[in-house]
């Protein structure tokens, strides 16, 4: 079986030599290439490149569907081109733009905390419209809608021809596509990946979801005015009403055809945006094209034919729409009336064909054609013994009382957890032990009673803060970082330390191997203790496992055990929920047991098993359960 | 009876000329709520089915056809085009559990545009209704007959579908999948086929309002964008799972717009609403009539 050329290279390499060359040809291409219109279509390639690689970090990145970027262009471009009127500088007319986008794009984050999908989606779409409705309106400063006209200031002394213009817009969007890359490829890039999976697993591990999201809105629509100002330097004449919800469209479609999360997908999505209305002007090019995209629909559908098996819905529906894109090519009067009409069928098929865009096709096939050699992991360090800072208090819970609705989750419970303990939570279903512990971590704020954590009041219903006084903690229903492998899973959570601690953890949970794996591919088992892996990663003085064993096989739970005791050694207290008495016997130094949200027994799990109200609480279920098999001692450190 | 000054007149005028077209907004916002209620998904090309609907029904009505036949024909080509929005762009996407479902219902919005463009042009049509002419007079306020029929149209439509929701089997067996698909899959329903029938009807809904709204504006293509927005905007000001608090929204945007677009000159006539759907958005991310969600791990 083939399984590709070996070219002794890094992938990071590579991509960085072909962006290189792709940049010397854009560059040589106006010598080969003659003429205004040519020109003119290169730079609006280059402009829409640095808005789109803006969008990406919104739209891919943060997984938010953000509508207003062609507002935020829009501003920009009316910005910079009030500042060239006003006399401003070339630079200065780019800052002004660059301002005029970032300071209300940063903004957006605020919704985007609590809103999701169609509503945040909503409220960016009532920012866009708002905006044309002020460029508009605004006749005084902007002219509405006949328009505003401005002339091309000259770069400190140089004037700038066409050409010339061209070539800076190709620097600019060569240094945004290698500063995106850096920012979204370094610890920033992998906690807005993680706060897209899961926002308050982010939160609760203190990676900051706010902090993060007005970052990446401010950097998409910083691009977004830098883009904003080359077009209407470009140009040199603006309007309201070409920057509206058409636009928009195209941007985003242009997004999502050319590839999510990679500068290379807006790229191409860019020149597909530019080049289209073009491309369906020249009849005879459009029809080649279709076909050729007709064909590589035909693929999928081939391939389920040959192994004889009806072709599934998603296989066939881009052919299908690729073959009414065909038909319009050939029989429609008029082709470039029908030009939004033959976009969405292409998108259509690029959405539903390509869910990873031409980029990602492109990657994976070329994953296939060429191996390239792996970045080193470097050897693990740190790990288990450098978890531990001993606090004489870690945890203090007075009189905490939680209601939803009329009921009364947790009801006046009074509990703490002493220095180098492991307190076990035990109950029956619905009594009360995850909000305990969400109320603890400040996933909710209590109705009354106070929390005290290593010493320090957290602010009630934050989890930043409470992560801020040294909680740490582990989900019921898993919460990984789906997008991200294993040894980012850690990095982001680690606030000191480089790779070879991320791949101490790792070792300490038997991860080493999977270090490279993404964490959608990881055994179920594996993302438990990997969730504990990353809660220790941040260093807590109290360490919260919310039943770790949950659906765990025997050897795993035998495993996890240990892991357990070892994290006692090493001096972290912990809380643990756990369902399985076996383990809580043998692990828990104390075991408090709730019942309909109050606390109904504490002391050791000797103790605790003969309380004639835990026998009652727990009364049908089976004695087996509730019982331990063997006596085992606490294993000693 | 008390003679109001002129000026209020106007006022009040433009109101209840306002929140009777917000009504239209309503029906298609109840749409929105439909879908949301059954698979979790809406219609970002809402307002091209809309659109769709009321040529749909001046071209039967050219026919000759009676125009109740006409806005019936309507209706069930605005039921084929939302069950066929659902099985091409919602059920693939939400499977993958991503937002691609957002960018699907867009596309295949743009691409009922461009075929209303092309089928149609891009001309602005008068709707044919046999309305009487004239207005209805309320204390000095005038009321005329397609805005009444907007009214009466839309609280008809949102009525019936949930008498139908309540009392008929299927509308039973929606709610059912609304509450837990799986559940209702375990008892026997196909969650399938109730989410395609949320989607039908709601297309229907929305063809109905292109047809009542047609013969107070007019039909172009350029009425369905900002139909999107408005019917969106009154779905999730409602809050999206709230059942008639939307009756209210949708007529305070009319009455909102009516009234700025008065006072502050037509261009600024969609400001205020759009600052006010911020603001709503900002106080309570669920919906001013929704109920609260609670974050589950």
């Amino acid at each position: 079986m083939f399984t590709g050329v070996d070219l002794g290279l890094r992938e990071n390499t590579a991509e960085r030599i072909v962006r290189i060359v792709l940049f010397i040809a854009l560059g040589a291409l106006p010598a080969f290439w003659h003429g205004q219109y040519a020109l003119g279509l290169l730079t609006l390639m280059a402009v829409y490149g640095v808005l789109l690689i803006g969008l990406d970090a919104t739209v891919g990145y943060l997984g938010q569907v953000n509508l207003a970027q062609a507002a935020l262009f829009g501003l920009g471009a009316y910005a910079s081109a009030l500042a060239v009127q006003a006399g401003a500088y070339f630079p200065l007319a780019l800052l002004a733009g660059i301002i005029a986008a970032l300071l209300p794009g940063a903004a957006l984050a605020l919704p985007a905390l609590r809103l999701e999908g169609p509503q945040f989606a909503l409220s960016t779409l009532s920012f866009a419209t708002l905006s044309v409705i002020v460029l508009n309106e605004s006749e005084t400063i902007t002219h509405g809608a006949l328009g505003l006209s401005i002339v091309r200031p000259s770069l400190f002394t140089v004037a700038l021809d066409a050409r010339g213009f061209y070539w800076l817009c190709l620097v600019l969007l060569f240094m945004s596509w290698w500063v995106s890359q850096i920012l979204l490829k370094s610890r920033f890039g992998l906690s807005i990946e993680a706060l897209r999976d899961s926002p308050t697993a982010t939160d609760a591990l203190g990676i900051g979801t706010l902090r993060h999201k007005v970052l990446a809105f401010a950097w998409g629509s910083a691009l977004a005015g830098l883009a904003g100002a080359l077009h209407a330097l470009n140009f040199g004449y603006l309007q309201p009403a070409a920057f509206g919800y058409d636009l928009m469209v195209m941007l985003l479609l242009g997004v999502v055809f050319g590839g999510r999360r990679s500068q290379w997908g807006a790229f191409a999505g860019a020149a597909v945006v530019a080049m289209l209305p073009n491309l369906l002007s020249n009849r005879t090019l459009f029809s080649g094209l279709v076909s050729s995209g007709c064909v590589l629909t035909l693929v999928p559908i081939l391939r389920s034919l040959i192994s004889r098996r009806v072709p599934a819905f998603k296989e066939a529906a881009p052919a299908v729409a690729m073959a009414v894109a065909l038909a319009l090519s050939l029989f429609a009067s008029n082709v470039e009336e029908w030009r939004k009409g033959i976009f969405a069928l292409f998108l259509f098929a690029a959405v539903v064909g390509l869910p990873d865009g031409l980029a990602g096709a492109f990657a994976s096939a070329l994953h296939r054609l060429i191996r390239f050699t792996p970045d080193p992991l470097p050897p693990a360090t740190g790990g288990i013994r450098s978890a531990g800072i001993s606090v004489s208090k870690p945890l203090q819970v007075f009189k905490l009382s939680k209601s939803f609705g009329g009921v009364r989750a947790v009801d006046n419970v009074s509990l703490d957890i002493g220095q180098n303990e492991i307190l076990g939570l035990i109950g029956p279903n619905g009594s009360g032990k995850t909000t305990f512990i969400n109320v603890v971590s400040g996933l909710y704020a209590p109705d009354s009673g106070s929390v005290e954590i290593a010493g320090t009041r957290p602010l009630p219903g934050s989890l930043m803060s409470a992560f801020s006084a040294g909680a740490a903690r582990t989900f019921q229903n898993l919460q990984p970082f789906s997008g991200l492998t294993a040894l980012e899973s850690i990095l982001v959570c680690q606030h000191d330390g480089g790779k070879s601690e991320a791949m101490g953890w790792l070792r300490m949970v038997a991860l080493e191997e999977k270090a490279r794996q993404r964490c959608s591919e990881l055994s179920y088992g594996d993302l438990r203790f990997l969730e504990i892996a990353r809660a220790l990663a941040t260093r807590p003085r109290l360490l919260m496992l919310d039943e770790p064993a949950a659906g765990m096989s025997k050897p795993d739970i035998a495993r996890l055990v240990d892991l357990i005791a070892s994290i006692k050694c090493a001096g972290v207290p912990i809380l643990l929920i756990e369902h399985h008495q076996d383990v809580v016997a043998e692990l828990c130094d104390r075991v408090a047991v709730m019942d309909g949200g109050r606390l109904i027994a504490l002391g050791t799990s000797a103790q605790v098993r003969r309380n004639p109200k835990v026998i009652e609480a727990y009364l049908g279920a089976d004695e087996e359960q509730t019982s331990v098999q063997g006596t085992s001692e606490p294993q000693l450190c | 009876m008390i003679i109001l000054d002129a000026k209020y007149i106007a006022l009040a005028q433009m109101a209840v000329g306002g929140g009777l077209m917000g009504m239209a907004y309503a029906l298609v916002a109840y749409g929105f709520q439909l879908t949301y209620a059954a698979g979790k998904a809406v219609n970002f090309g809402q307002g091209e089915l809309v659109m769709l609907g009321a040529f749909a029904g001046i071209s039967l009505a050219g026919t000759g056809l009676p125009y109740w036949v006409s806005v019936l024909g309507a209706m069930v080509a605005g039921a084929v085009l939302g069950w066929f929005v659902e099985r091409v762009a919602v059920r693939l996407a939400l499977k993958q559990h991503n937002e691609g479902w957002i960018l699907l219902t867009i596309i295949v919005g743009l691409f009922a545009l461009s075929s209303v463009e092309n089928i149609w042009g891009r001309d602005d049509r008068p709707f044919p209704a046999p309305w009487p002419a004239g207005a209805l007079d309320f204390f000095g306020i005038s009321v005329t007959w397609p805005e009444l029929a907007i009214a009466m149209g839309a609280m008809g439509i949102m009525t019936l579908v949930e008498l139908a929701k309540r009392y008929t089997m299927a509308g039973i067996a929606v709610q059912a999948v609304s509450a837990d698909p799986e559940a209702a899959e375990l008892c026997g329903v196909r969650s399938r086929s109730a989410i395609s029938l949320s989607w039908a009807v709601s297309g229907a809904a929305a063809a109905f309002a292109g047809t009542v709204i047609g013969p107070v504006t007019t039909v172009g293509p350029t009425m369905a964008a900002a139909l999107t927005l408005k019917a969106f905007s009154v779905a999730v000001v409602a809050g999206l799972d709230s059942g008639f608090g939307l009756v209210i929204a949708g007529i305070a945007l009319g009455a909102v717009e009516n009234l700025s677009g008065y006072v502050l000159g037509s261009g600024w006539r969609e400001a205020p609403g759009l600052i006010l759907l911020i603001l709503a958005l900002a106080l309570r991310p669920q919906g001013v009539f929704g109920k609260k969600i609670i974050r589950k791990v």
